[in-house]
């Protein structure tokens, strides 16, 4: 309990500092911190319009970031999700468009089903060239990530082209009902929660999440124990590339209603760095998932009330994600002295 | 197809050369920041922000000084700083590799986006004829000679330097004492401590150093292989350098082989645009060919480390 403590203090002096940062860059081009800081509160919750902007950009950031985070339990870094996104997107809206033989209801579970299976099949070639061939699996999923968006730009201007200046698909004929119009939350966001408090469960109870995480902390104890670390890991990363999937599937059915070419640039991104701040942590990744998606979402208020550019947003939550992985950075220099005290006596 | 048949002579030609050369140095750059850390065991993913805060820095103080030189000297000092901060987190306060590499990259994207708007008021990309590129060399006598005119006349100064910088760390790596230490640091870094090699001092240059490089890597990016400043213009350059770093085992000559292989891929592509090849296509081979030959090369290593234990159990 006292490290559950610690380490959300940890994150709270974390984000202060990262905030003051962020004032600081505001001072330094001549703007009023406060303001800007209140203006970026007020883009994201003030009004029902904007409410639920937050919250559909929530939606798929919940997705990814526990995406990232389940395979960062099995010792990837995934930064492919990005990636897994838009191919889980894609294959949603080819199902959506084209599959209409189905029975509507059976037609939401394929495009649910095409796009984890997508994006599982996606995630598995990275997965399987770092275990068996020790290929280094961040090179490869963001090379890859340009790769799929590259795939699915493609689909989007030429096969599946609505026709359209923008490069996008036709409408899906099945979308996800949006509950606080104008705004473009859906009910997709209590598809992902349930999702992900399932993915969180199968952690934490089932002996395919123990496996997980043995082979996360020490691979070749796994082994030893008779775990095959390989199938495991592959597996982590392919449920990880599912997340991504159902995110995009989401996005396709709930948000836009079709396939707009770049769609999920920076989703994945995003919700890495969520899970990598609170160190992937399960329970807290979704509050951070939330924190940076109110960030986001106010960004753009920010920058309409204020002079403060809304990139001021990406470098806050870069400064707060490189001094979140300093892990000894909040040991102060007493603490750290009494450390080595301690150290040097039991020796 | 039969449109690529018939003009495969204006595909496959002598400028192809100089433009495989040419797409593949940013790369290079890139590269060799990686293989430096690499050397001393860190995986430098940070190097795509690296490049990018180069690119932006270079744009900037070329564009206020009017000098290409300080463009170059500037951007070096920012990568340097941008490396430092990246090897205080790894090193003094033991931060994952990965994640602090990622965490630079998304500042830097962050960064250069934030001050593009509050330095010049531009969003997406700055150019302006204020900005001084870096000079290209001529050499008169070639003009005269037909194929090798073509081959070596006009590269641009950075150009000339990455051939210099390839064969300078192979030197370097291979052949000084700083390089054995470094390599003794990478490889079994007890051993290194106990024969009283100073372990973080020594990956602390090597960081250095390698944001030196990615500086550069970034100043030719926007001063030598174009002359302006767009959002991410990195591209993904700094992490082909890497996987093409991982293709040459963090040997510099093998590494800017590796490089060349990616360059080719881009310059044949950016040529069949022109007979029908979508350009999706075209934009993502370099990628795919990055991710295919990284992979081949690394079972290549592993079958080849497979074979050379199963000699030596054979030979007991």
């Amino acid at each position: 309990m006292n490290q559950t403590v610690n380490s959300i203090r940890r994150i709270l002096l974390t984000m202060v500092l990262a905030l003051g940062i962020g004032a600081l860059l505001i001072l330094a081009i001549g703007e009023n911190p406060v303001d800007a800081y209140v203006a970026l509160f007020k883009g994201a919750f003030d009004g029902k319009l904007r409410l639920g902007t937050t919250l559909a950009g929530f939606t798929p950031l919940l997705l990814t970031s526990i995406a990232f985070a389940i395979a960062a339990k099995a010792g990837a870094f995934n930064v492919g999700v990005e990636g897994e996104v838009f191919l889980g997107g894609i294959t949603a809206a080819y199902i959506g468009i084209n599959w209409t033989f189905l029975p509507r209801p059976m037609l939401y579970l394929a495009c649910f089903a095409g796009a984890m299976a997508v994006a599982a099949a996606w995630a598995f070639i990275p997965a399987a060239l770092r275990a068996y061939y020790g290929v280094n699996e961040v090179c490869t999923t963001i090379l890859m990530n340009t790769v799929a968006l590259y795939i699915t730009s493609y689909l989007v201007s030429g096969p599946m082209s609505a026709g359209t200046a923008n490069a996008q698909s036709l409408p899906v004929t099945v979308t996800l009902y949006q509950f606080m119009k104008p705004s473009s939350a859906n009910v997709g966001i209590f598809i992902a929660i349930a999702v992900v408090v399932l993915v969180i469960l199968m952690l934490n109870k089932t002996s395919w999440g123990y496996k997980i995480r043995t082979v996360g902390f020490n691979p070749s104890h796994a082994d030893y124990v008779g775990i095959n670390s390989k199938r495991v890991f592959i597996s982590a990363m392919m449920l990880s590339g599912m997340l991504g999937g159902i995110a995009g599937c989401i996005e396709v059915l709930g948000v836009h209603g079709y396939f707009l070419n770049n769609f999920a640039t920076g989703l994945g991104s995003n919700g890495m760095l969520a899970s990598l701040i609170v160190k992937n942590n399960m329970a807290f990744t979704p509050f951070m998932a939330f924190f940076l998606s109110v960030l986001k979402s106010g960004a753009m208020g920010m920058q309409q009330a204020t002079g403060v550019p809304k990139a001021l947003v990406d470098t806050i939550t870069a400064v707060f994600i490189i001094i979140a992985t300093m892990e000894t950075a909040f040991q102060f220099a007493k603490k750290r002295k009494a450390q080595k005290k301690g150290k040097e006596e039991t020796a | 197809m039969n449109a690529i048949l018939e003009n495969f002579d204006k595909i496959f030609n002598v400028s192809l050369v100089y433009a495989t050369f040419r797409s593949a140095t940013p790369i290079i750059f890139a590269a060799l920041c990686a293989a430096i850390t690499q050397q001393a065991n860190i995986l430098n993913i940070g190097t795509e922000g690296i490049m990018l805060v180069g690119a932006f820095t270079a744009v900037t103080v070329s564009y206020f000084s009017g000098s290409w030189f300080l463009g170059i000297v500037a951007a070096m000092i920012a990568g340097a700083i941008i490396s430092m901060i990246m090897a205080v987190g790894h090193i003094r306060y033991n931060s994952e590799i990965c994640a602090i590499g990622m965490g630079i990259n998304m500042l830097a994207l962050a960064i250069t986006k934030f001050l593009v708007k509050a330095i010049f008021n531009s969003t997406g990309s700055f150019s302006s004829p204020d900005i001084k590129a870096i000079p290209r060399v001529n050499l008169a006598f070639l003009d005269s000679i037909p194929v090798l005119g073509e081959l070596f006349n006009d590269w641009c100064v950075t150009e000339w330097f990455a051939i210099i910088l390839i064969i300078f760390l192979q030197f370097l790596f291979y052949k000084t004492v700083w390089g054995l230490r470094l390599r003794a640091v990478g490889q079994f870094p007890e051993a290194a401590k106990t024969a009283g090699i100073r372990v973080n001092s020594v990956k602390y240059q090597a960081m250095l150093i390698s944001g030196l490089i990615g500086g550069l890597a970034g100043a030719h990016l926007s001063l030598g292989y174009s002359t302006q400043f767009i959002e991410n213009m990195t591209n993904n350059r700094g992490f082909m350098g890497v996987a093409a770093m991982y293709f040459g085992g963090a040997n510099p000559v093998f590494t800017a082989l590796g490089c060349l292989l990616f360059g080719f891929s881009d310059s044949i592509g950016a040529r069949l645009q022109a007979y029908g090849i979508p350009s999706q296509f075209v934009l993502m081979m370099p990628y795919i060919v990055t991710v295919a030959v990284l992979s081949i090369s690394m079972v290549a290593k592993l079958s080849a480390g497979r074979k050379r234990e199963s000699a030596l159990h054979s030979g007991n």
